[in-house]
């Protein structure tokens, strides 16, 4: 890849999920694919420096609220629904819970954060969950 | 605009049009793809306006062209041509009718996601980033709420049914509103809020530049002179200096790389620990070069006072014999004046006097003051980050969304983490089925009893203790007034003995308070570590207490010590040292042999958890003792800086070799919060006192030290306010100030007064927005609830009216049925012909099958607010409604809601809405009403 003579190059995703800092991160992809232009996870040189700045310890708290909201929203869908949040806890428990647990916890994570009652968790409710867990700043970051 | 609107709503064939179908995207697109850069779409795109004579439409926006290439583009895709969804999404896909509706029930919410849905998200980037505009903007007017999925974002634009030139302007506008808002702010928030923007990179240097570009064309404006231009230069270099100075301490990170590696593998909490050790070293790294510098700097040059002792080695430990004749304590420093090099008590060359008196109390004082304040603004701000709504538990919810920690990267601490988690939520699955079996009364009084029990044991051994400190001191004090001014090794081992009493009890009693946790139930575990943090806190400070006790009272009384400051600096040397002694020992034990006897011996006892309450209350223990004997040895934050500096390898090394990340999820920002609060609570402000105590209370020693011969330490003060009032007559204002506002009583109790009114303010402040909070969240529900009840209703009527049509043969009430089976039978068996003509007319705003019923809504009415399009196609019925539930949705803290409600769907899918809505929803809200007035 020739930077200089074609800036607009993209690194691909296989080789930035690979980075050390990624490797076992349960969210690899779907980081990468939310800070990509295209959304495919390859990524530009400005991509990657976003998807830094924002993972850094100086993003401000909203900066990181709203794409923790896209990473966790697997469909991209502007909501996160049911299915994003089974896919959320299957990768954070290496898909070990039965399929009755999972739904059973889903729907009680909608129940406890869904504001409006649409069934379903919209940027809102979902910025309001972030500002009852003042670990989240801390925790949604990643040390280069 | 409403012209044209109305034409859409009377035009019997504009609703027939195919936009309805054509708005369904096939539902099995892939997630990324993007349809609009696709080839195959893209000569619909260009042929699209011109075959069919509508209105204008731009060039399909091109994702890969990069949003903002030529700075006037509007970074979003253009809107869809009116009648181009037919065509992008051609209606011989045989999904065609599934997604189609009410997409937003559960039946079809996931994999059919509504595709006006997914196409939105196509969009999600430039979305986001009109979100990120607004950020910026909340900080002035709020004139939108947008969120990033932006209420004002294309797709909400779209559905508000703008045409694209409108939108175009719209967006335009926006944009320059943007830049004017970023012109108008300072420099430094200009450069936050751009920061702040969700946009990459890119975007975010062209908003700078033309933001830059409008500031420079403004200055243009005005007359460039040489003064302001200089002015500006230099308001520019101080700036760029600014910048690079702010950026030194990241690039001096202290142990960046160790940090990154015990975070990697241990997480945010146990790093919150080694945080907090790096932030009190630097504290202690600040108080070492303000005292170094201030007090015995000059103490050095002064050549008269000499340490005459030899060194033994013993003295490290002890801090007596060598030492106790050096810079490290009170009684070396002089009371006199140093000048220059030769300096002399009475020097009467024309050099600037250094009055050591003076500068050992300003000196002490600063830096108390400036601890104070910097322990109140992190303490301050620590609090209001953490503490801001953290009322409520956050249950399952938090630790899904919020709780994972992107920092570890260790395969190992991923997967110990992944079990931990799953062990939680199995826990929380249990304790959520046994939650109803309620104690009952005697299991509640055992409780009770237990917890009793073990406050008092617990106080009872902290005042066990005290007592024991008391009496050994005391025994301390015979052994010195049998023995003056013994000087041997044994009297020299003996004063250790103290210490060691002091840290081994401060080692075992908190290793027998966890024990309690066995036999003491907590329904928190959150409970459990605060009683025990409560416990240690209490032990450690009535230990400190007491040997404060006995220092003021015992020590400064005793005939036998000629020099009681230097005695005391002494004690707290040892003690120091002793404790970081002990540290070690405790690492050494606590953890590696617990390790060991864990791994090889006993695998039922593990591997040892690192403990970060108790590690951080013991740094917080000596950091006390370093404030109190601040005044006694001003070198101490030197012993403190060696001493954190080897505690933090020291435990580094202990944690990656014998530990294992915590279990339980560690709230550390609150409990970082809670020890930064207690740093500053009994630790702090009871050093503070009891200085404080000495200085105004405590006559010095007579014959060591800069205060000797005064009566108080403060009487240095102020003998040189009288020395000053006589010397230069100039100086009466400073005089007046220390005579009438520093030595009043008058004026600081009328500056307590004025503070005492000004805490009851922001008292009845918060209590009201405490209020107000309730209240907008109430409200929350309340309109999730209308939501649901108009729902319910139009499904009623929906089915009614479909019913009735259905009865009539329905062909040509077609435009006004609910029913979407309905519409779409007759729609391809009926509307064929028609169907080029009503192309024209189709809606720009739908973009997807999501609000399959906007067809036939007003297009280009004039709205204010989102809502106020419910209840479509028939403008004055719908009007009641739309403006009752406009004025309703105004309220502030659901400002984004336009965005994601599914009202938006049901208005759109709406039949006209009968008054028979109307009046039911106008009872329910008066209803409501009435009850909520009753509530309050």
């Amino acid at each position: 890849m020739d930077y200089t003579n074609d800036p607009d190059c993209k690194v691909p995703i296989q080789l930035i999920i690979n980075m050390p800092e990624l490797m076992e991160n349960p969210f690899k992809e779907r980081i990468v694919e939310s800070f990509s232009e295209a959304g495919d996870g390859n990524l530009s040189f400005n991509d990657f420096v976003d998807m830094f700045s924002v993972l850094s310890e100086m993003a401000p708290r909203e900066l990181k609220a709203i794409y923790a909201f896209k990473i966790y929203d697997f469909n991209t869908d502007n909501f996160i629904c049911k299915s994003d949040l089974e896919q959320t806890l299957n990768k954070l428990t290496r898909e070990e819970l039965t399929p009755e647990e999972v739904n059973l916890v889903c729907e009680k994570v909608i129940e406890e954060a869904d504001l409006d009652g649409d069934g379903k968790l919209a940027f809102a409710d979902f910025e309001n969950m972030i500002s009852r867990a003042p670990d989240f700043l801390s925790t949604f970051h990643i040390r280069i | 605009m409403s012209q044209q609107n109305r034409d859409g709503v009377l035009n019997p064939a504009y609703h027939h049009s195919e936009t309805l179908e054509m708005d369904r995207g096939s539902p099995q697109r892939s997630q990324h793809q993007n349809p609009y850069a696709s080839e195959d779409f893209r000569p619909r795109w260009d042929g699209g306006p011109a075959g069919r004579g509508g209105p204008e439409v731009l060039p399909p926006y091109d994702m890969e062209r990069g949003p903002w290439d030529t700075t006037e583009t509007i970074p979003m895709r253009p809107l869809p041509s009116e009648q181009d969804f037919g065509e992008r999404y051609p209606s011989t896909s045989p999904q065609v009718h599934n997604g189609f509706g009410f997409e937003w029930e559960p039946a079809n919410e996931n994999s059919l996601a509504p595709p006006g849905w997914q196409q939105n998200s196509l969009e999600g980037h430039q979305a986001y980033r009109q979100g990120g505009e607004s950020s910026v903007r909340q900080r002035g007017v709020r004139k939108y709420s947008l969120f990033p999925t932006g209420t004002l974002s294309t797709s909400a634009l779209e559905r508000l049914g703008f045409k694209e030139d409108e939108f175009q302007d719209v967006l335009e506008e926006e944009r320059q509103d943007l830049v004017r808002e970023l012109a108008a702010m300072s420099s430094r928030d200009r450069v936050r809020a751009v920061r702040q923007l969700p946009m990459n990179l890119q975007e975010k240097d062209q908003i700078r530049k033309k933001v830059l570009l409008k500031k420079t064309s403004e200055k243009q404006h005005q007359e460039q002179n040489c003064c302001t231009d200089c002015s500006q230069n230099v308001s520019m270099s101080f700036r760029r200096c600014g910048a690079s100075f702010s950026a030194v301490p990241q690039a001096l990170q202290l142990w960046q790389g160790t940090l990154k590696e015990i975070g990697g593998k241990f997480g945010t909490s146990v790093l919150s620990y080694f945080l907090f050790l790096k932030w009190l070293l630097m504290f202690n790294i600040f108080s070492f070069l303000v005292n170094f510098g201030f007090i015995t700097v000059p103490q050095l040059l002064d050549h008269e006072a000499k340490n005459t002792g030899t060194f033994r080695g013993l003295e490290i430990l002890t801090g007596a014999g060598y030492f106790s004749n050096s810079v490290l304590y009170y009684g070396f420093y002089s009371n006199g004046t140093v000048s220059g090099g030769s300096a002399s008590g009475n020097s009467t060359s024309g050099m600037p006097q250094y009055n050591m008196q003076l500068a050992y109390f300003f000196t002490i004082g600063a830096y108390l003051v400036l601890c104070c304040i910097s322990l109140v603004y992190s303490a301050a701000r620590s609090f209001r980050e953490n503490f801001m709504l953290a009322g409520a538990v956050v249950g399952n919810a938090g630790r899904l969304l919020s709780s994972w920690d992107f920092s570890v990267v260790n395969e190992k601490a991923v997967r110990l983490r992944q079990d931990n988690l799953r062990t939680q939520l199995k826990e929380s699955l249990a304790e959520k089925t046994n939650e109803n079996l309620s104690l009952t009364l005697s299991q509640k009084l055992a409780r009770f009893g237990i917890h009793v029990a073990a406050w008092l044991v617990s106080t009872g051994m902290a005042a066990g203790c005290c007592a024991g400190v008391y009496f050994l001191c005391c025994y301390n004090m015979n052994l010195i007034n049998k023995s003056p001014a013994s000087q041997s090794l044994t009297a020299e081992a003996g004063t250790l003995l103290l210490p060691v009493v002091v840290s081994l009890i401060n080692l075992v009693i908190p290793l027998l308070y966890s024990l309690f946790k066995k036999v003491e139930p907590f329904t928190f575990p959150r409970h459990q570590i605060y009683a025990l943090i409560i416990r240690n806190v209490l032990l450690k400070m009535s230990i400190l207490a007491m040997l404060c006790y006995f220092w003021l009272e015992q020590v400064v009384e005793n005939d036998n010590i000629n020099c009681w400051e230097t005695f005391v600096g002494q004690d707290i040397y040892r003690l120091i040292i002793i404790d970081f002694i002990f540290c070690l020992l405790g690492s050494f034990f606590g953890e590696f042999l617990h390790n060991v006897i864990g791994t090889k011996c006993l695998s039922g006892l593990g591997v040892p958890e690192f403990d970060i309450a108790r590690n951080v209350l013991d740094l917080i223990y000596a950091q006390t003792l370093a404030w109190i004997g601040i005044f006694f040895s001003p070198l101490l934050p030197a012993i403190q800086i060696i001493k954190l500096f080897l505690i933090f390898y020291l435990k580094k090394v202990s944690l990656m070799q014998n530990c294992q990340p915590p279990k339980r999820s560690w709230r550390a920002a609150q409990m970082m919060t809670t020890f930064i609060l207690l740093l500053f609570f009994p630790s702090f402000s009871g050093a503070l006192s009891v200085v404080a105590f000495i200085v105004w209370r405590k006559a010095p020693s007579e014959s060591c030290g800069p205060f000797r011969g005064l009566a108080v330490p403060y009487d240095a003060v102020s003998q040189w306010m009288d020395s000053v009032d006589i010397d230069f007559h100039g100086s009466s204002c400073a005089v007046w100030i220390y005579n009438n506002l520093i030595k009043s009583v008058l004026f600081f109790l009328i500056i307590t007064l004025l503070v005492l009114i000004l805490i009851y303010l922001y008292w009845q402040i918060v209590a009201g927005r405490k209020v107000l909070i309730v209240l907008l969240q109430e409200q929350i529900s309340n309109e999730g609830k209308d939501k649901t009840f108009l729902l319910e209703k139009i499904e009623k009527l929906k089915a009614q009216i479909s019913a009735q049509t259905a009865q009539r043969g329905g062909a040509e009430v077609s435009h006004r049925t609910g029913s979407r089976a309905f519409q779409r039978s007759r729609r391809r068996s009926q509307d064929r012909g028609s169907r080029g003509l009503e192309r024209g007319r189709v809606s720009t705003v739908d973009q997807g099958s999501r609000s399959p019923g906007r067809g036939r809504m007003p297009e280009y009415e004039p709205r204010s607010r989102g809502r106020d399009t419910a209840l479509p196609g028939y403008v004055q019925e719908g009007i009641g409604t739309a403006s009752m539930l406009g004025s309703e949705r105004e309220y502030p803290g659901r400002a984004d809601y336009l965005q994601e409600d599914p009202y938006s769907q049901e208005d759109s899918t709406g039949p006209p809405v009968p008054s028979a809505l109307v009046q039911a929803l106008l009872a329910r809200r008066q209803a409501e009403e009435e009850d909520e007035e009753e509530g309050y």
